[in-house]
């Protein structure tokens, strides 16, 4: 028993100068574990697995196929031709994509686990609550019935739209869509927090708001007046989900900084979310959780 | 009854201590009455419930206490303290020389918690999973991890039902997978919240088997709560009891029945079908020809009572034995309500 304790002191690792390595580390474990796990979760029925993968697909593919018929049936809309609109429709599925692949188990629906009582299984688990919640959720396999049809829409426009695309083009892209995706994680939880104060009434509140998010997203914002434009890029930051970035990157928008300018909501509202969570997880240190629900286990 | 400390322990051997602490929850009420709606929207009545009130207490390494209570006395705050999930309004919680929710991270990795109502198993996936989980999450050397997983399947018999889905399991399996599962990593100390709560009687003997065993061997230090005090009377040795959030009992069980009343019951047997009327006894339970008393042998001597008995009625048998100790329990609890 001695030399265990004397090891797990030895292995703390908050004071070493390697910790963000070890960090990394530890997240690249995590993330293999999690693949893994829904790996077998899909395999272990494959009839029922490969049901809900198509299922999945053809709803996501559904969400996008309204706007996708009006820019078909007028040859664009708007200032957007009908090329740029499937790029946007893309850009807005893989983005959705991203969310559910870190999103899982109710991590992008936050305040369920928050309002059900189980952050006590988070806190339980000898790591910090940020690697917990940003590991459980990696679900790679069920989460790619939005991400690869959201790739094909994508590779479809880019190769109708005939953009020279350079490698620094496609890095930008990359940083859009991981910011865009990061703005539906941190709204979710700005809200979702929430629930620790209101555990009941906010229990399904992170749905909501990412439900809203999801239902906007496909539409061009141009020609709003700039008092809603401006709520639909700040207090409900839908425009940053599909519409702004996608204007950016197609140089629909004249500004030479627009590629950062996403990735710049993101880390604001990021931070907010973070400093709301932290403020709300000192609440819950306090009071604790009131109820729990037994749905299993962070389900 | 006075809640009594451990003094003579050494401050070394002391894994788990808790000072002065105090925890009130605030709970908003709410009127049912349509005239109160807007009060119960702007200004609903708080009501402040102390879950803890003053609490001192000092475990050693290696021990195991039952942790009792009635409902909502507080043992599950308690649990939550010392687990890291819930911070005192006053006073200290340590345990293995750490606050458990500032150095939770380095605290939880030396520590079990089993919570019987809730659980750390994955419902979707098979236990070996939920074992591989924990594997990696609390990053436990492979030999150290082969060795246990090994034991416990072994000892809890997990080995007919390691590969099957958790939530094709019956509540029993679950639980006993739920106990391998925290043990793992090796704890140092394990608390036990209710862990044979909806359990049968073979379930119960394998899950408290093995809590001792590991006890003994492993010198593992564990904080048992439970409704069942025969069970916590056969798994302990020290029980610490709580009522309205205030330590009410700490001691042994022995000290416990001999403080509160030595509870006994006797059995007489006559030949007629009337009960005797015995001064300082209570007659529970009368069928022809046999009845049951339940008297204090710190207040009346049995001697007395068979004399008052013999007095009225020839005695063809007697039996005497110690109310079982959910009698002497409840017993205490209705008096702390009164």
């Amino acid at each position: 028993m001695e030399d265990r304790r004397s090891r797990i002191e030895e292995r703390d690792p908050p004071s070493s100068i390697l910790y963000p390595l070890s960090s990394i580390r530890r997240l690249l474990r995590l993330w293999k574990l999690y693949a893994l796990m829904d790996f077998m979760l899909i395999a272990a029925d494959l009839k029922l697995g490969l049901t809900y993968y198509l299922s999945d697909a053809i709803l996501n593919i559904a969400a996008v196929t309204g706007m996708l018929l009006l820019a078909e049936r007028f040859a664009g809309i708007g200032a957007w031709t009908h090329d740029q609109i499937i790029f946007m429709l893309g850009y807005a599925t893989v983005a959705n994509g991203i969310v559910n692949l870190l999103g899982g188990y109710n991590v992008m629906m936050i305040s369920r686990r928050v309002g059900r009582g189980q952050l006590d299984h988070t806190l339980a688990q000898p790591q910090p609550i940020w690697m917990a919640l940003l590991t459980e959720g990696f679900m790679p396999f069920s989460s790619s019935a939005v991400l690869i049809p959201g790739i094909g829409l994508l590779a479809w426009a880019l190769g109708r739209l005939g953009l020279a695309i350079a490698p620094g083009w496609l890095a930008l892209l990359a940083l859009n869509l991981l910011a865009s995706a990061a703005i539906v994680l941190a709204f979710s939880f700005i809200w979702g927090s929430l629930a620790f104060w209101a555990p009941r009434a906010a229990e399904e509140i992170s749905s909501s708001t990412v439900n809203m998010l999801s239902q906007l997203k496909v539409f061009p914002l141009d020609g709003l007046g700039p008092l809603l434009l401006g709520g639909l890029l700040t207090f409900l930051p839908v425009g940053f989900i599909a519409w702004y970035p996608s204007r950016a990157l197609l140089g629909i928008d004249p500004s030479p900084w627009g590629g950062w300018l996403t990735p710049l909501m993101a880390l604001l509202l990021a931070l907010l979310a973070a400093g709301v969570f932290h403020k709300g997880m000192l609440h819950y240190a306090r009071t604790g959780s009131q109820h729990y629900s037994g749905f299993g286990h962070r389900s | 009854m006075h809640a009594q400390d451990h003094n003579t322990t050494a401050d070394s051997d002391i894994v788990v201590e808790l000072a002065g602490v105090h925890k009130t929850f605030r709970q908003k009420q709410r009127s049912e009455r349509l005239r109160d709606a807007l009060r119960n929207i702007l200004r609903p009545p708080i009501r402040e419930v102390q879950a803890l009130r003053d609490i001192d207490l000092r475990i050693r390494r290696g021990e195991i206490v039952a942790y009792a209570g009635p409902n909502g006395a507080g043992k599950s705050t308690t649990i939550k303290l010392l687990s890291g999930m819930l911070t005192p309004d006053q006073g200290s919680v340590r345990a293995l020389g750490m606050d458990p929710v500032r150095q939770r991270v380095r605290y939880v990795q030396r520590i079990g918690v089993v919570f019987g109502q809730r659980t750390e198993l994955w419902n979707d996936h098979p236990i070996a999973a939920s074992f591989e989980w924990k594997r990696v999450v609390w990053d436990i050397p492979r030999p150290r991890y082969e060795r246990m997983k090994g034991l416990v399947i072994e000892v809890l018999g997990l080995g007919e039902f390691f590969n099957s889905l958790t939530r094709e399991l019956s509540l029993g399996q679950k639980m006993r997978a739920e106990l391998g599962l925290a043990l793992l990593h090796e704890p140092e100390i394990l608390f036990l919240d209710e862990p044979t709560i909806g359990l049968d009687v073979l379930a119960k003997r394998t899950i408290l088997g093995f809590i001792k065993e590991l006890n003994r061997t492993e010198r593992v230090t564990i904080m048992v709560t439970s409704h069942d005090m025969a069970e916590l009377e056969q798994l302990a040795g020290r029980i610490v009891m709580i009522d309205r959030g205030r330590l009410a009992f700490d001691g042994p069980f022995e000290r416990l029945r001999r403080e509160l009343s030595d509870r006994r019951r006797l059995l007489i047997e006559t030949p007629n079908g009337t009960a005797p009327v015995l001064h300082g006894a209570e007659l529970m339970n009368s069928q022809p020809g046999r009845h049951e008393y339940v008297f204090d042998a710190a207040q009346v001597r049995i001697a007395d009572l068979l004399e008052q008995a013999s007095a009225q009625t020839q005695i063809l048998d007697v039996e005497t034995h110690r109310a079982p100790i959910d009698e002497v329990i409840a017993d205490i609890y209705s008096r702390w309500r009164r």
